[in-house]
Order: C-alpha cells, then structure tokens, then sequence
C-alpha cells in the first residue's frame, strides 16, 4: 500500500514540475529540431505558386501583420513580444537557420497545420492560400531585426 | 400651309428619333450593376454569372465588419468600411471561372470567404 501512496504522490509531485514552461534541455531540442524537419513536417516538394515579387512581399507583410505578429513581432524576429523569454520551446526568430531551412511546401504545411505542441496555430480557413503562400514570400525577405518596430497591441 | 405642316411633322420626327436612339444607346451601353453583400464569413451572392465584354459594376455592401474583395487573377481589389458601400467597376475581358477572395482581415473565416464570378461568351 505505501509504494502506491508514494508513487501517487510522486506524481501529484513532479505533475505541476512537469508542466512548467521552462527552457528545453539541449539534447531535447536537437531530437525534435530533427524529427520535425525530417518525420513529422510534410510537403516538402510543394513549390510556391505566387510569383516572388514585391507586391507577393507586400501581401504576405499584410497578412502577417493580422496575428502572426502577436508572436513573431512586425519583424518575423520577436521584436517587442513581451513573452518571448518566457515560451517553451521558445518561440524562433523566423529569420533563423532552423526556419529558413524548411523548404517552401513545409513552410505551408506549418501554416496550415501549426504545430502541436508549440503554440504555433494552424491558420488554414483562417488566412486564404493565396495569403498563406505570400507570408512565406514575407518569410524569405524579412525586414531587419528592429526595423518595423513593436507591434500595437504591446505598445499601449 | 400644307408645306410648312409636313417640314414641322418631319423635325419634330427627327427629333423624337434622335432622343429615342440616344436613349436606347445609353440603356444598351449601360453597365450592369449587382449587389452584392458581404458579412463574416460569406459574400452573399456567392456566385455570379458575367458575360464576357459586357461592362458590370459590383456594388459590395458590408452588413458588419469591414471587408475587401479581390480577384488577384483579373487584378481587382476593393475595400469596403464597416457597414459601407464601395463599388467595383470592370469589364470581363476573358471567360472562365475566378474565385475572388475578402481581402481585409475579418476575424477566424476570413480564409474560407470568397466569390465565385462565371464569366461566359
């Protein structure tokens, strides 16, 4: 009998430790970093249908400007995100080699799906295609780091 | 007298001619105009059929929120104000079927909102 009170109490314990959204440890970040490119995210050899234009650029700033911001900041690299300390997994400069690496079909599959479980929402229906595939436009030419400012909503 | 009667019966003829066939001309050059509604997360007709080369006018109400509406294939874009009106002018210059999109950010349905134009000879 007290094993299994020790052991409800264990994990009665270590639940609440468990969920604390503290940084990830090296080697859980370089195991998932993988999987993600390699198993779990798809589409790969999809290719971007919109032309890479500055108008393309232009529609997919807009577009990013409507939510993404609210995590990526204006710049797609945190600027002004108040708890971008305080994320885990931490949320990622989209400016990154981590990011840039997804080809263009992943980046849309991202969008489209999220990923569980990094906060990062799936926006299909939400964002049309066309929309979807001009913020990967955006992602490939992001603005300099600081250069957009703080978003709205975290400046009054 | 007699003379004089008939020259005023044909001027008077030319003229209600004239006005008449102006009239006709402007009615037949006229462009079609159709209304059309827009309220999240749907545009109301959401199909719409067009004949190719026939001028038309899209008068886009908002009955909410505001919203766009764009065709990126035929390069038509606009934007109507909460609860606005705006109008989009154009004539079809090919046929087939384009899908226009709401164009200004209206909340979690704003991707799945479009209309469908038919554009037939």
């Amino acid at each position: 009998m007290r094993p299994f009170i020790i052991t409800i109490a264990a994990i009665a314990l270590a639940g609440p430790a468990g969920c604390k959204a503290d940084p990830p440890g090296k080697l859980e970040t370089k195991t998932i970093t993988y999987a993600k490119h390699h198993i779990f995210i798809g589409n790969k050899k999809q290719k971007n249908p919109l032309p890479d234009t500055t108008q393309t650029w232009a529609d997919g700033k807009e577009a990013f400007s409507h939510y993404c911001v609210a995590c990526h900041g204006m710049d797609g690299q945190n600027t002004g995100v108040p708890f971008v300390e305080h994320m885990s997994p931490p949320i990622p400069s989209l400016a990154s080699n981590d990011v840039q690496r997804y080809t263009d079909g992943q980046l849309k599959w991202i969008l489209d799906n999220g990923i569980r479980p990094s906060g990062m929402p799936g926006s299909k229906g939400t964002l049309d295609d066309d929309e979807l595939w001009s913020i990967i436009v955006f992602l490939r030419h992001l603005p300099l780091a600081g250069s957009r400012g703080v978003p709205d909503m975290y400046t009054h | 007298m007699k003379k004089k009667f008939l020259l005023m019966v044909l001027f008077v003829g030319i003229v209600t001619a004239a006005v008449l066939s102006s009239r006709v001309a402007r009615a037949q050059g006229a462009p079609r105009r159709i209304e059309v509604t827009a309220k999240r997360f749907a545009f109301e007709p959401g199909e719409i059929t067009l004949k190719k080369g026939q001028p038309v006018v899209l008068v886009l109400k908002s009955a909410d929120v505001a919203h766009g509406l764009r065709f990126r294939e035929l390069n038509l874009n606009v934007k109507v104000a909460k609860g606005g009106t705006a109008e989009l002018s154009f004539t079809p210059d090919k046929t087939g079927d384009f899908v226009g999109h709401c164009s200004v950010f209206c909340g979690s349905g704003h991707g799945g909102m479009t209309l469908t134009l038919h554009v037939v000879d």
